[in-house]
């Protein structure tokens, strides 16, 4: 049993969150602070009597009315529940002899640390005198292996169960064999041959020399195998150890493979993939493995999660030590499902699953299929005075007041629904080109080809979109068709959506509301005659130092199906969210409009990583039928926050101007300024949504 | 000059050949088969993406069978063929489907040379070229969760069976088998590409819909050439 403080998602949020300056959190519940205190933190009364300054009979009284008051939940901890459910699960679908399921909240160790203890312990209780054990390589081995302790074990041996690499990493065949003896105080057998040679022939001759030979056939001997799966993405140990060369010739012999154990490929079915290895391979063999009575996998990882099905299904398997999402993962993916993780109070329906009854959105709509091209038609005509078609068609539309000699052309471009992204940038000082998709979806490279000649006067054009996957290809093969007409084109994608990627992989992020400051800063260089290069240059400075945090309410619904893209229960509202809808990196319960701007704001803080003294544009921007009103309301907790951290905010802006159709939420999106940047934020412009002199 | 073909190979020792019209007749069954797929897939879609895919691939092949109501298969050839279906299945989609199957249509045509056809057990070679030009534009690896991962081990098949001779009535049915076997193994992997690549682990134990549709044009393209050419 174990208590949580709220409802679980809450308390996840909670201590996520607990890192800053204590007790202010808190604000002036002691309530609160005291449940924490005695919950989370495991004091017991008297120390929180203590801390808090009270006698120990408030203390007590406090966790009483905490209870009463539903400011703390008794409940079993449900992710150590559901992993003893994945467990039983995977024993029963797959046949296993054990399995152990690590709980997915580590407590901020690293996977492979829970998921070493796990091996750890599991091992502890296996391993038996007199045992012969195999013992493959991997991070994952070797960090059970140095979790493992166990004395007065007689007559055990370890055996390597392939041959040796040279590879850099700690994790190598013989540093995992020798760490797991070492653990459990065993005879440690080595392989002393390469794990792959270069030829067949010279196999055959190094598996005949005695020490070898010998070697080997303890390998016949194995009452039991510890081992880990490769997967096969491109982020592989199997690869990145150089444990194989991963050319292209190589992935296309073995592009069947879903995994590796012991350096042999399986396909999902577990079954032996022919190969450029066949036969160069010293050390144990599937068979082998197969043949081993105990046969225990550690592994996990969603990557994984493809390789170590097949390895369940080709019975290479019979003990496994796994995390909870990856057991989830693996019977998710043999058709078997789990109960959601979530025990919120509310069950929260994932993406496309049945809808209730009353999820008919009301709109002004006609035939919903002709929804877009109307509603181009009606914002031609409205902003007649700033745009008009390239052509004949509303899908490619130009500046009055754009294009001139010598100028670099911006093309700009996206789906329909993000209203006035794109259509309403474009004008003197800012875009000279758009090009419209349908709802959510990227426009075909001919209207976006055709924005690019028409605004081409000799000095090139960049093209400036949010980063998604359709828009950079349909942008790109228009570049192609440009470049192919002797058109100078340099792309920069937009990438401030913080919530999309992690901080490693910036350029896997997509664009969302930053797009504005981006489309600026771009617009008025390109304004003042800078050439293509420095024009580029500056719209990736811009998007560099550009930050964005949305947060949805309510999902937006699609004028053909009239139906929310998905669920957010009664009380729920997801951080992270993207402008199409995309899932956030938490779902929560509801706050105040306070807490939540705290939630943003540091978010966006932590990757600026601003100084004091910083200036920064700031963007409330409502996803759609959020008002004003609550934009002023997380605007000003915003601004208390900035002001506390020494930022000044040194322009803002507050409304619609990068939408998702008729979603509730909001985005906060901050631009680090310098010099440069602010004066080119401040060059005038002119366009239907924005304009600055 | 392919309706006399088996005639006409009969009488000279030729070899079948694929042609205009043949490929013509897969497109259009292709297109059949989706719209009657369609909700299917949109559903598969709605799992993990925005749930149009149905839709998108129907409009696009639609397009496609309009632009062939105006090609004569006596004058066209197969570059100038594939390069006609690329560009109406582009201009209809866009999104992202639009540029990845207009890219292989590109690539199939220019594998094609200017032929007015290639020869039977040749011809699978088309299905390589189109999941090139798709890999290529879409940089998706296997394992990625895409219609990729139906596209490349079929390649992989019919470069398999042409290595070892295989007559076109076997290589047709094996590229059956592995499309209809990668499509359900699609289930275990997890999304790393597009917008289903957002939803994570949610990804997992939904067949794609992207590679579903591939299986459907890979289908057709084999039961029409068997039946065709069988």
């Amino acid at each position: 049993m174990a208590a949580k403080a709220g409802t679980g998602p809450a308390a996840a949020v909670g201590s996520a969150r607990s890192e800053g300056g204590v007790p202010l959190r808190f604000g002036d519940d002691l309530l609160l602070w005291a449940s924490w205190l005695y919950y989370e933190e495991g004091l017991t009364q008297s120390d929180i009597a203590r801390i808090i300054g009270v006698s120990r009979a408030s203390v007590i009284s406090y966790l009483a009315d905490a209870r009463e008051r539903g400011i703390v939940n008794i409940a079993i901890k449900t992710e150590k529940l559901r992993s003893l459910t994945i467990a039983k699960a995977l024993q029963e679908h797959f046949g296993l002899k054990d399995c152990l399921v690590i709980p997915g909240e580590g407590g901020g160790r690293s996977p492979f640390e829970s998921l070493g203890s796990g091996g750890a312990q599991a091992l502890r209780s296996i391993i038996k005198p007199g045992d012969t054990i195999g013992v493959g390589w991997g991070r994952s081995v070797l960090a059970a292996a140095e979790r493992l302790s166990v004395d007065g074990l007689q007559d055990v041996r370890v055996v390597q169960a392939t041959g040796s690499t040279s590879a850099h990493v700690p994790y190598t065949p013989a540093a995992c064999a020798t760490a797991m003896a070492t653990a459990i105080r065993a005879e440690c057998i080595p392989i002393s041959a390469p794990a792959i040679v270069s030829r067949r022939e010279l196999r055959d001759m190094l598996v005949q020399e005695t020490p070898v030979q010998e070697q080997l056939a303890s390998l016949e001997e194995l009452n039991r195998i510890v081992f880990g799966i490769a997967s096969l993405r491109p982020n592989s140990t199997l690869y990145s150890s150089g444990f194989l060369n991963d050319t292209p010739k190589f992935r296309d012999a073995y592009s069947g493979a879903v995994g590796a154990i012991a350096g042999h490929y399986i396909d999902d079915m577990g079954r032996r993939i022919d190969g450029p290895l066949d036969g160069r391979i010293i050390g144990i063999s599937l068979e082998q493995i197969a043949a081993t009575p105990q046969r225990i996998a550690i592994a996990s990882g969603i990557d994984k999660v493809p390789a170590i099905l097949a390895a369940l299904r080709g019975g290479f398997v019979n003990v496994l030590i796994t995390d909870a999402a990856t057991g989830a993962g693996i019977l998710s993916a043999d058709g078997r499902e789990i109960q959601p993780a979530r025990a919120a109070a509310t069950p929260v329906p994932e993406t496309g699953t049945a809808l209730p009854a009353r999820s008919s959105v009301k709109k002004f709509l006609n035939t919903p299929e002709d929804a877009v091209d109307e509603a181009l038609e009606g914002a031609v005509a409205e902003h007649a005075a700033f745009l008009r078609p390239v052509r004949d068609s509303n899908r490619a539309l130009i500046a009055r007041n754009g294009p001139r000699e010598g100028k670099v052309g911006l093309v700009i471009g996206g789906g329909s629904g993000h209203d006035p992204c794109f259509l309403g940038y474009v004008g003197r000082g800012m875009a000279d080109a758009v090009a419209i998709g349908n709802v959510f979806a990227s426009p075909p490279p001919g209207p976006i080809f055709d924005c690019t000649r028409a605004v081409n006067r000799g000095a090139g054009v960049l093209h400036l979109f949010g980063n998604y996957s359709g828009d950079v290809m349909n942008f790109e093969m228009a570049a192609e068709m440009a470049q192919m007409e002797g058109i100078e084109v340099s792309t920069v994608v937009t990438t401030d959506d913080i919530a999309s990627s992690a901080a490693e992989d910036r350029s896997g992020r997509r664009g969302v509301a930053g797009n504005l400051f981006v489309f600026k800063v771009a617009g008025a260089a390109c304004d003042r005659m800078m050439p293509l290069s420095q024009v580029e240059l500056l719209a990736r400075k811009a998007n560099r130092r550009t930050f964005t945090v949305g947060v949805a309410l309510e999902s937006c619904s699609l004028p053909e199906t009239r139906r929310p893209l998905f669920m957010l229960g009664e009380g729920e509202m997801e951080v992270g969210v993207g402008v199409h809808g995309e899932p956030g990196v938490l779902r929560q319960s509801v706050e105040t409009a306070d807490d939540t701007a705290d939630l943003v704001v540091d978010r966006i803080l932590s990757e600026m990583d601003p100084a004091r003294g910083d200036e920064v544009a700031l963007l409330l921007n409502s996803l759609g039928s959020t008002p004003l009103m609550e934009l002023y309301i997380v605007g000003r907790r915003v601004r208390q926050r900035l002001k506390a951290r020494g930022i000044s905010v040194a322009r803002s802006w507050a409304g619609h101007y990068c939408t998702s159709l008729d979603m509730v939420g909001m985005s906060v999106t901050m631009m680090q300024l310098d010099e440069q940047l602010r004066d080119l934020l401040d060059h005038p412009s002119d366009t239907p949504a924005f304009r600055i002199g | 000059m392919r309706l006399l073909s088996p005639i006409l190979s009969g009488l000279h020792g030729r070899m079948a050949e694929v042609g205009v019209d043949d490929i013509m007749a897969v497109l259009r069954e292709a297109s059949a088969r989706l719209a009657s797929a369609s909700e299917h897939l949109g559903q598969l879609d709605g799992e993990i993406g925005d749930g149009d895919h149905g839709t998108t691939m129907v409009r696009g092949f639609a397009a496609i069978v309009r632009a062939l109501g105006e090609v004569d298969p006596r004058s066209s050839d197969l570059t100038t063929l594939f390069a006609l279906c690329a560009g109406s299945f582009l201009d209809s989609v866009g999104a992202t489907t639009g540029p990845l199957y207009a890219s292989g249509l590109l690539r199939a045509g220019a594998y094609a040379e200017g032929r007015v056809s290639l020869p039977a057990e040749e011809a699978p070679m088309l299905l390589v070229a189109l999941g090139d030009g798709i890999g290529s534009r879409g940089k998706a690896v296997a394992g990625d969760k895409t219609m990729m991962d139906v596209w490349l081990p079929v390649g992989q098949a019919v470069k398999a069976a042409r290595a070892k001779g295989a007559p076109l009535g076997e290589t047709l049915a094996e590229v059956k088998t592995v499309a209809g076997h990668a499509t359900e193994a699609t289930r275990s992997m997890i999304a790393s590409k597009g917008r289903a690549a957002r939803l994570g682990e949610r990804s997992i134990g939904h067949v794609d819909p992207g590679a579903a549709s591939a299986a459907i044009i890979i289908d057709s393209f084999s039961d029409i050439l068997a039946q065709r050419l069988g």
